[in-house]
C-alpha cells in the first residue's frame, strides 16, 4: 500500500469525497450561496470520467489489500453507476440547491463505489450502509407531504432489517471459517450441508430486500410514490444498479448449485410475474414504475444463474439499459407545479397534443423497458435469458419470458394514454426544463447507439 | 451502386423518409403527403428494377448484404432476395404509394405521425421479409408491432383502443414463445455443431430429436399461426380490421399476414421438418377449417369490413393448404395466392374506404344499388369481387387453383395406399370455393344492385385519385392471373427448396413415419442419413 496506488486507484471515489467536501463548507456558507448543483455535477462527471479511464486502461491495484480492490470489471460498474447519477443529476436541478441533497446525493454514490471495490464483507457492509442511509433521508427530504415520513420510515425499517439479516449471514459464516473475505461466500455456495446455505440464504435475502424482490418489496411502492422524482429516479437506477453489481461480485464465477439456484430464481421469478401484474392496476406513474422495478430486479437476478464469466456483462449491459430509460422517462416528465399532481397517470392524457417530444420520450422509455425491440430494453433481456438457457435452465428462462410478456399491457397503457386518449382537462404545464431536456437527449442517443450498435458494447465472446 | 447497395436503399428508403418528414414544418401537410407518395413510389421504382435484375435461374441469396453485427452471438447483418421473398417484397413496395394515396383524405389529424407510422411499419415489413438471419428476423417481426399499434389505436374507429391492445397482447404472446424456441433452437445448434449462428442457412442443419422439433415448432407456429391467422387463433383480426382505418387495415390485409404464412415456408417447417411431416395432417385441416370457418362467418356478416376480414382468414387458409401439400404446385399455389390476397383483399379495403369516406357507415343494410349510384366504382368493386372468387385470368384463380391441385396430387396417392383423410380435405376445400363464391356475390349483389339507397345522397363517383389507385390494382391482378409464368419462375426454386428441406429426415433417422401422415414420395427422394450436400449458399 503506498499512496500513489490509493490515489489513482480510488479517484472516482476521491473526486466524490472532494465535491462532499465543497459541498458541506458551501452549506455551513454564511448566507445562502449557490452553486451546490454546479459542484456535485462537476464531481460526478469528473468521477465518471476517472472511472472509465481506469477500466478503459485495465488498471487493477488493491490500495488496501484484502479489503478493497480495483480492477477493470470493478471500473466499469462504477462509471455506469457514476454517469446514471450524472444524468439524475440533471434532472434535479432545483432539489439540487438545497442544502441537504447534493451531499445526500454524493455519499450513496460513494456507498456505491466502495461496494463494487469491496473485498471483505466489512467494505460491502460499510459500502451497502453508505448507499442506503442517505436516501432513507432523500425519501424523507419531500416531507411536505405525510406520506413521505410513512414511507421514509417503511424504508427504514426493512432496510435495517435487510442490514441485519445480512450481518446475520455474514457472522455464520465467520463463525464457520474465520474471515471476512468475500471469496468465503464463493465456497460457500459449493459447499453442501445446513450452515453453508443458511448462511448464503440470509445474505440473499438482505439483497433480495435492498433490491425489492418479492416478497419482500413492500416498501419499494411507498417510497417510489412519496420521494421527489430525482429520488425516485436515483432509486430506481443506482440503487438498484449498485444492489445487483455488488450481487455478482459477490457471486463471483462459481456455478450455482441446488438449493441456491431455486432461491435464485423462485423469486425473482415471482417478482417478475407479480411486479407486472401489480404494476397493471396502478393508478400513478411512479407506484407502477416502483412494481416495474420489482420485476426488472427480477430480470436482473435471472442474470446470476447464467454461468460466472456471463454474469457481468449481462448484469451491467441491464443496469445501464435500464437506468438510462428510467431516467428518460423521468426527465421527459413535463414538470407540473404540484409535484403531487405529477404522479397520476391520467394527467399524461393527451400529453401528445401539449408535447410533442417528451410524449415521444416517453414512448420510448415505455417500449425499451417492455423490452419490444428494435429498442435496447429488448437486447438487455435477450443478453440475460440467452445465458439463462446456456446455461441449462430452460424451463426458467421460458417461465421468465412469459412473465415478461405480461409486463407489455402496462407499459402500452402509458402510450395509450399519452397518444390516444383525449385528456380530460386542459392542464397549463411550465416549459420543460433546458437540463432535463437534456439529459433524455443523452439517454436518447445513448440508447439509440445501444440498439444499432449493440455488438460494440457487448463485444467479443 | 451495386445491386445488394439497391436492396438496402429500398430498406432504409422508409427511415430517410421519416427523417424528411420530421423536418418539414408542423402545418405543411400538403408537403407531408407528396414526399409520403414521391418516397413510395421510389422504393417500388427500385424494388421493381431489383425484381427484373432478379436471376431466376440460380437457388442462392441474390443482392446479399452480410456484415458482422453482434459478434459475440454470432449475429449478422445479413439481407438479401430470394425466391421466398422476391414477390413478397414487390407486393409490400407495390401496395406502400397505394397507401400512401389512399389516405390522403382520410387521415386530417396528426398526418406527419401518421406518415412516420407508415413509413416505420414499410421499413419493419420490409426488414422482415430480407432478412436471412433469425436475429435480425425477429428484431423487425416484433418492430412491425409498434406502428400498427399507433395506426390502429390512434386513427382508428370507435373501438380501437380495445381493438389496438387486443392486436399486439395477441401477437406478442406468439411471439415471446418463438423467442425462447429460438434462443433455444440456436443454443442447440451451438452444442451439437459448435457453431452460434443465427443464419438460416445455418439452422436448417440443426438436427433435433422429434420431441424437441415437435415443441419448438409448436412455439413457432403458434406465433406464425396467430399472424395468419389460423383458426382458432383469428379472434383478434375482426376486431383489427374493423377498427383500423383504411391504410391500416389494406397493410394488415395485404402484408402483414402473408408475414405468418412465409413464416411458416421459411422457418418453421423447413426449420423442424421431422415434427412438419408428423404434424402436416393437423396443420391441413386447421387450414380447411380455416377456409370453411372464414368463408361461413363471411356469409352472415353485416358490416362491409367484417365481410373482407374474414374472407382473408378463408383465403389463407388455401395457402397454409398448399404450403402442407409438400407437392411442387401446391406450394407454388400458396405463395401465388398470398400476392393475389395481397392484390385483392388490399384492393376491396381501399373501395371500402372510399365509400366510408362518403358515407360514414360501413353497415350493408344502408347500402343498395350502388351501381347506378357510383357506377366506375361499381365497376372495380365487380372485377376485385370475381377476383377475391377466383375466376380465371384473374390473379385469384393461379393461387387457389394451384394450391388445391397441389393438395389433390399430393393426397391422390395416400389414397390409393388406404388413407384418404388427406382426400378428403382437399375436397373439402373445394367446398370453400363454393362458399366464398356465394358470399362475395351475396355481398355484391346486396350492395351493387337493387333499389339505390345509401346514406348520403348524392354521391360522388370516384375522382382521378382514386381511380388511379383501383386501376393500378385491377391491371396487376389480371396482369397476375393471365400471365402467373413470368413471377412464378422467379419462385420456383425455392418451391423446390423448401420442398426438399421439409422432406430432409433431421431427427437422426429414428423417426417412424406414417405413410398416411407424409408425402411419401417427397420423403423417399431426400430422406436418409447422408446431411444435404451443397446447399449453403455461401
Amino acid at each position: 500500500m503506498n499512496g500513489q496506488t490509493i490515489l489513482v486507484a480510488m479517484l472516482p471515489e476521491h473526486l466524490l469525497l472532494a465535491g462532499i467536501a465543497l459541498l458541506l463548507c458551501l452549506a455551513i456558507a454564511p448566507g445562502r450561496p449557490r452553486g451546490g448543483f454546479a459542484i456535485s455535477l462537476g464531481a460526478v462527471a469528473a468521477a465518471t470520467v476517472a472511472a472509465i479511464w481506469l477500466a478503459s486502461t485495465g488498471y487493477s491495484a488493491e490500495p488496501f489489500a484484502g479489503q478493497y480492490s480495483v480492477d477493470p470489471v470493478a471500473s466499469l460498474g462504477k462509471a455506469i453507476v457514476l454517469a446514471l447519477a450524472a444524468l439524475v443529476l440533471l434532472i434535479a436541478r432545483s432539489e439540487a440547491e438545497e442544502r441537504a441533497f447534493p451531499i445526500l446525493l454524493l455519499s450513496s454514490v460513494y456507498g456505491v463505489c466502495l461496494m463494487l471495490s469491496s473485498d471483505t464483507f466489512l467494505t460491502l457492509f460499510l459500502g451497502l450502509e453508505l448507499m442506503s442511509l442517505p436516501v432513507y433521508v432523500l425519501v424523507l427530504l419531500a416531507y411536505r407531504r405525510p406520506e413521505s415520513a410513512e414511507a421514509a420510515l417503511k424504508y427504514l425499517v426493512l432496510g435495517g432489517t435487510a442490514s441485519a439479516t445480512l450481518l446475520m449471514g455474514v457472522s455464520l459464516l465467520f463463525g464457520a471459517t474465520g474471515t471476512l473475505s468475500l471469496s468465503v461466500f464463493a465456497v460457500a455456495l459449493e459447499t453442501p450441508g445446513t450452515m453453508p446455505s443458511i448462511a448464503v440464504a440470509l445474505i440473499l435475502v438482505a439483497f433480495f430486500l435492498k433490491a425489492a424482490i418479492v416478497p419482500f418489496h413492500a416498501w419499494a411502492p411507498d417510497a417510489y410514490e412519496a420521494a421527489a422524482v430525482p429520488v425516485t429516479a436515483y432509486m430506481a437506477t443506482i440503487v438498484k444498479a449498485g444492489v445487483l453489481l455488488a450481487a455478482v461480485r459477490l457471486f463471483g464465477i462459481v456455478p450455482l448449485t441446488s438449493p441456491t439456484v431455486e432461491l435464485v430464481a423462485l423469486l425473482p421469478l415471482l417478482s417478475i410475474v407479480w411486479g407486472n401484474l401489480a404494476a397493471m392496476r396502478q393508478p400513478g406513474l411512479r407506484r407502477m414504475i416502483a412494481y416495474s422495478s420489482i420485476a426488472h430486479a427480477g430480470y436482473l437476478f435471472y442474470a446470476l444463474l447464467g454461468e460466472g464469466p456471463t454474469r457481468f456483462q449481462a448484469v451491467a449491459f441491464y443496469v445501464l439499459v435500464y437506468g438510462l430509460m428510467n431516467v428518460l422517462l423521468f426527465a421527459a416528465l413535463p414538470p407540473d407545479a404540484d409535484d403531487r399532481a405529477r404522479d397520476r397517470l391520467d394527467h399524461l392524457k393527451g400529453l401528445f397534443r401539449r408535447d410533442r417530444f417528451a410524449a415521444l420520450m416517453i414512448a420510448v422509455a415505455m417500449l425499451s423497458l417492455a423490452g419490444i425491440p428494435p429498442f435496447p430494453g429488448f437486447i438487455a433481456k435477450f443478453l440475460i435469458f440467452r445465458n439463462v438457457m446456456a446455461a441449462g435452465y430452460t424451463l426458467y428462462a421460458v417461465l421468465g419470458l412469459v412473465g415478461s410478456y405480461l409486463g407489455i399491457y402496462f407499459y402500452l397503457r402509458v402510450i395509450q394514454y399519452l397518444f390516444m386518449t383525449a385528456e380530460e382537462r386542459p392542464t397549463i404545464t411550465r416549459a420543460p426544463e433546458r437540463l432535463a431536456l437534456g439529459a433524455s437527449l443523452i439517454c436518447l442517443l445513448a440508447s439509440i447507439l445501444l440498439a444499432v450498435f449493440p455488438g460494440w458494447a457487448i463485444g467479443s465472446p | 451502386m451495386s445491386d445488394a447497395g439497391l436492396l438496402n436503399v429500398v430498406l432504409y428508403l422508409p427511415l430517410a423518409a421519416i427523417a424528411g418528414i420530421i423536418a418539414l414544418p408542423r402545418k405543411s401537410d400538403g408537403l407531408v403527403r407528396g414526399l409520403s407518395l414521391a418516397a413510395m413510389l421510389l422504393q417500388f421504382v427500385i424494388t421493381g428494377l431489383l425484381y427484373l435484375r432478379f436471376d431466376a435461374a440460380t437457388p442462392d441469396l441474390q443482392f446479399e448484404t452480410r456484415l458482422p453485427w453482434i459478434a459475440a452471438w454470432g449475429v449478422y447483418y445479413q439481407i438479401g432476395l430470394d425466391g421466398y421473398n422476391i414477390l413478397l417484397v414487390l407486393l409490400t413496395a407495390f401496395l406502400g404509394p397505394l397507401v400512401v394515396a389512399g389516405a390522403f383524405k382520410a387521415i386530417d389529424r396528426e398526418v406527419k405521425l401518421f406518415y412516420a407510422m407508415v413509413f416505420a411499419l414499410q421499413f419493419a415489413m420490409m426488414g422482415t421479409f430480407v432478412a436471412q438471419d433469425l436475429f435480425l428476423f425477429y428484431l423487425f417481426w416484433e418492430a412491425m408491432l409498434i406502428p400498427l399499434f399507433f395506426i390502429i389505436g390512434i386513427w382508428g374507429g370507435e373501438r380501437r383502443i380495445y381493438a389496438t391492445l387486443k392486436f399486439v397482447l395477441y401477437t406478442a404472446f406468439g411471439s415471446i414463445l418463438m423467442l425462447a424456441a429460438m434462443i433455444y433452437l440456436v443454443y442447440s445448434l451451438h452444442t451439437t455443431t459448435g457453431v452460434t449462428s443465427f443464419a438460416f442457412t445455418d439452422l436448417y442443419r440443426a438436427e433435433l430429436p422429434l420431441p424437441v422439433q415437435t415443441i419448438l415448432l409448436a412455439a413457432f407456429a403458434l406465433s406464425f399461426a396467430i399472424k395468419v391467422p389460423i383458426v382458432p387463433l383469428h379472434t383478434w383480426l375482426p376486431d383489427a380490421h374493423v377498427e383500423a382505418p383504411t391504410a391500416g387495415s389494406v397493410i394488415l390485409a395485404g402484408v402483414l399476414l402473408k408475414m405468418g404464412t412465409y413464416g411458416f415456408m421459411k422457418l418453421a417447417f423447413p426449420l423442424f421438418p421431422d415434427a412438419a411431416r408428423l404434424y402436416a395432417p393437423l396443420f391441413g385441416t386447421l387450414a380447411v377449417i380455416s377456409i370453411l370457418y372464414g368463408a361461413c362467418l363471411a356469409l352472415v356478416q353485416t358490416d362491409i369490413k367484417k365481410i373482407i376480414a374474414y374472407s382473408s382468414i378463408s383465403h389463407l387458409g388455401y395457402v397454409m393448404l398448399g404450403l402442407v401439400s409438400l407437392d411442387i404446385l401446391g406450394i407454388q399455389g400458396a405463395i401465388a395466392q398470398m400476392v393475389s390476397h395481397g392484390l385483392v383483399a388490399g384492393g376491396l379495403f381501399l373501395m371500402v374506404g372510399m365509400i366510408y369516406e362518403r358515407c360514414h357507415t360501413r353497415d350493408l343494410s344502408a347500402y343498395s344499388g350502388i351501381a347506378k349510384l357510383l357506377p366506375v366504382y361499381a365497376v372495380f368493386l365487380t372485377v376485385l369481387t370475381l377476383a377475391a372468387i377466383g375466376l380465371p385470368t384473374t390473379s385469384g384463380f393461379t393461387g387457389e387453383f394451384l394450391a388445391l391441385l397441389g393438395a389433390f396430387r399430393a393426397a391422390w396417392p395416400l389414397h390409393l395406399e388406404g388413407s384418404s383423410y388427406p382426400l378428403i380435405l382437399s375436397s373439402s376445400a373445394v367446398a370453400g370455393v363454393v362458399l366464398g363464391a356465394l358470399y362475395m356475390l351475396w355481398f355484391a349483389q346486396r350492395f351493387l344492385f337493387g333499389p339505390s339507397k345509401a346514406p348520403h345522397m348524392p354521391l360522388a363517383d370516384l375522382d382521378l385519385r382514386e381511380k388511379a389507385i383501383l386501376a393500378a390494382i385491377v391491371v396487376t391482378v389480371f396482369a397476375f392471373g393471365l400471365f402467373p409464368d413470368e413471377p412464378l419462375r422467379k419462385t420456383e426454386l425455392a418451391a423446390k427448396q423448401y420442398q426438399r428441406l421439409v422432406g430432409e429426415d433431421r431427427s437422426g433417422g429414428k423417426m417412424a413415419l406414417h405413410g398416411a401422415d407424409a408425402p411419401a414420395d417427397v420423403v423417399e427422394t431426400d430422406a436418409g442419413a447422408t446431411p444435404r450436400v451443397a446447399r449453403d449458399t455461401r
